[in-house]
């Protein structure tokens, strides 16, 4: 009776536990599970809003959409790489704000378009390698020392702006974002071409090995002969670069003399990161789960204004899904095959 | 010996009335320079700080005015954050000036401060923006609450009172945006024709506006009227409109009026009108402080929009657009600051 009993309630305990195993051991089958799982949950956020929402789908709206993945996807893609080295970069906002200054400012009497996206992307190079050298070198935790940046640029901003930002974006460059490839914006095909070269990097070669060894354990990987303060520092210095590149398209989109442009890509980014899978404590992530979170993040928002829901529900809304995803992201890692 | 002594005697007469001379002329000095002190009033000026043109233009006012009234402007930067701002409003009163100038970031954050300040016998003239007290004893402000029922039945009357109207928030919980949803529901509601779009909180940002209105645009939906809280939103706005391609582009109001949002409507022939929200109001702040320092009686609330040269801007738009000067300029501004001043503030185009 008491081994019936309990053999009934040994059964029924192990239901769900055999349902938990069965997903532990799909997802203990590689990494790559982990990525599908951004991929699936935008698959089906794709089909639910056929259905509801079906304005989601004209070509407008996907050119919208499309435009405003390409700013985020860049600067999430940099952010990715900070963050699989296990650091952060609160500084990316920053250094969308001052390319767009420097842009308005050079081209304010003669077009100098060149020199002011050359000039741009150096600034971007610039702040990263200053970054990276503080968190490596000086062992100043990356918040900090990205914060601090953040302040410092936000600050000679404004002393040589004295809060009013000079200049024009000029026309020749707005094409970059507005044009494209039929309803392709240009800016995509950018992102795209970036997050390719990122991805075979990543996967392929040598230096993706580094990166995640050096976020997984830098000590590990301090042994195996892997200069951590080399592999760091050229996160940074890529995340600072792609912040400007991204800064330079939402100048061109905007086309208009906005000193806060960046001020929302700092945490948009690393949620956009985190909802595609990539884990703040580095070694974990990929461009395709950057890329879906950026996706998913935007077509969200994009839905709340298509549908006019009340927008005070839009952060509940991003909240959520953030805090779902990194639910399940935490459930498949902790599976004892992984 | 006696004609030795009386020469020591004459020595030590003379230098104690040396010194006599001299404490007198110390005592007479110190007394004058205190009475000048006493002369010059200390204004606090514990402003929004270096953050944007508004606060450029507001602050290059103030300074001015204060030079202008022989006053000493003690300047406080709130660095464009309530949070910032809230240490720099205490220190101030800490210094116990003869009258402050707040531009309060933090309508709830403020208040107490503002209260200490009131209760220590400092008067407070608060710059457009509001606290959670009436314990203060000047506000100056443009009101958006009433400034924008007129632009509001404006938008309707263009809209033949029906369609659709996009609406465009500002910060949600910021006082201004607050007022400018107040006066603007308050219209609205009237016209039950009238769909509102709610396109989602722009926040302010040129950038966010212009994306929300794309997405909105995109959606199919045809727009008879839009509305922005602010001028970022409305340039974002009517960006969005110029780059979508969209002719003509429907009516528009609630933006503050500044040369860029004037040039967008001009370039682009919208039907626009615009509140004034202008930064030359820090004139009246600084002018109503030292009035209130002196003593003198000072009204409770000074509404500036109510003021004829500070009323909100109606078609034809022309008339108010300046191409000499750059975006940011806000109407109004370059009646006070001569160009050399508006040059120093990067408003020469």
């Amino acid at each position: 009776m008491r081994d019936g009993a309990g053999s009934a309630s040994l059964a029924a305990n192990e239901r769900p536990s055999a349902a938990r195993s069965l997903l532990v051991d799909w997802a203990s089958g590689g990494s790559w599970r982990v990525s599908v799982v951004p991929i699936a949950a935008a698959l089906v956020a794709g089909v639910l809003l056929a259905v509801f929402e079906s304005d989601f789908y004209r070509s407008q709206n996907l050119h919208v959409l499309m435009q405003q993945c390409s700013v985020l996807g860049i600067v999430t893609l940099g952010q990715l790489l900070v963050l699989l080295v296990g650091g952060i970069d609160l500084s990316v906002g920053a250094v969308m704000n001052a390319t767009l200054i420097i842009i308005a400012v050079m081209n304010r009497h003669h077009t100098q378009i060149a020199a002011s996206i050359v000039l741009s992307l150096c600034l971007g190079v610039a702040v990263g390698l200053v970054n990276g050298l503080l968190v490596s070198l000086r062992d100043v935790p990356p918040f900090a020392a990205t914060l601090g940046m953040l302040a410092c640029i936000q600050g000679a901003l404004l002393v040589y702006t004295k809060g009013v930002p000079a200049g024009n974006i000029p026309k020749e460059l707005r094409p970059v974002a507005l044009d494209g490839v039929g309803i392709v914006p240009y800016s995509l095909i950018i992102c795209l071409a970036i997050a390719l070269v990122l991805w075979f990097v990543l996967r392929r070669g040598t230096y993706g090995r580094k990166i995640y060894a050096v976020g997984r354990s830098p000590e590990v990987a301090r042994r195996v002969a892997i200069s951590t303060t080399n592999v760091r520092v050229s996160a940074y210095v890529m995340c600072g670069l792609f912040a400007a590149i991204a800064g330079i398209i939402l100048s061109a989109y905007v086309g208009y003399v906005d000193p806060t442009i960046g001020g929302n890509y700092n945490l948009q980014s690393i949620a956009a990161a985190v909802v595609g899978g990539v884990a703040f404590t580095g070694g974990e992530g990929s461009v395709v789960g950057a890329l879906t979170g950026v996706f998913f993040l935007l077509a969200l928002l994009n839905v709340v204004t298509l549908s006019s829901l009340n927008p005070f529900m839009q952060l509940i809304i991003q909240g959520a899904v953030m805090l779902v995803a990194v639910s399940v992201f935490q459930f498949l890692k902790k599976s004892p095959a992984n | 010996m006696s004609r030795q002594y009386s020469a020591v005697g004459r020595r030590a007469r003379g230098a104690v009335a040396v010194a006599a001379v001299i404490a007198l002329a110390t005592t007479v000095a110190v007394n004058a320079s205190s009475g000048a002190r006493k002369a010059q009033l200390t204004i606090a000026f514990v402003s929004q700080g270096t953050s944007n043109s508004w606060a450029a233009q507001l602050d290059a006012v103030a300074r001015k005015t204060a030079k202008q009234l022989g006053v000493k402007l003690v300047y406080y930067n709130g660095q464009g954050d309530a949070t910032k701002q809230l240490p720099e409003l205490q220190t101030a009163i800490a210094t116990h000036p003869d009258a402050m100038v707040v531009v309060p970031l933090g309508q709830a954050a403020d208040t107490g401060p503002v209260e200490r300040a009131m209760s220590a016998g400092i008067p407070v003239v608060l710059c457009d923006s509001k606290i959670n007290s009436d314990k203060y004893t000047s506000l100056v402000n443009p009101n958006p609450a009433t400034a924008t029922v007129p632009l509001t039945e404006w938008l309707a009357k263009k809209m033949n009172y029906k369609g659709n109207l996009l609406y465009i928030g500002g910060l949600p919980g910021n006082g201004t945006t607050i007022l400018y949803d107040q006066g603007f529901n308050s219209v609205i509601k009237k016209y039950k024709n009238i769909k509102v779009v709610n396109g989602g909180n722009a926040n302010y940002s040129i950038s966010t506006a212009k994306q929300l209105t794309a997405t909105a645009i995109a959606s199919g939906k045809k727009f008879d009227g839009t509305w922005g809280v602010g001028g970022e939103a409305v340039t974002g706005i009517l960006q969005a409109y110029v780059d979508a391609g969209v002719k003509p582009i429907p009516p528009n109001a609630g933006a503050a009026a500044t040369n860029g949002s004037l040039r967008l409507a001009i370039e682009n022939k919208v039907q626009a009108a615009m509140l004034q929200f202008p930064p030359v109001d820090s004139k009246v702040c600084v002018e109503t402080a030292v009035k209130a320092a002196k003593g003198q009686k000072v009204p409770k609330e000074i509404n500036i929009s109510k003021l004829s040269q500070y009323g909100n801007l109606y078609p034809p738009l022309n008339r108010y657009y300046k191409s000499q000067y750059s975006d940011d300029l806000y109407v109004g501004t370059d009646a006070v600051l001569t160009k050399a001043e508006l040059a120093a503030i990067h408003l020469i185009r």
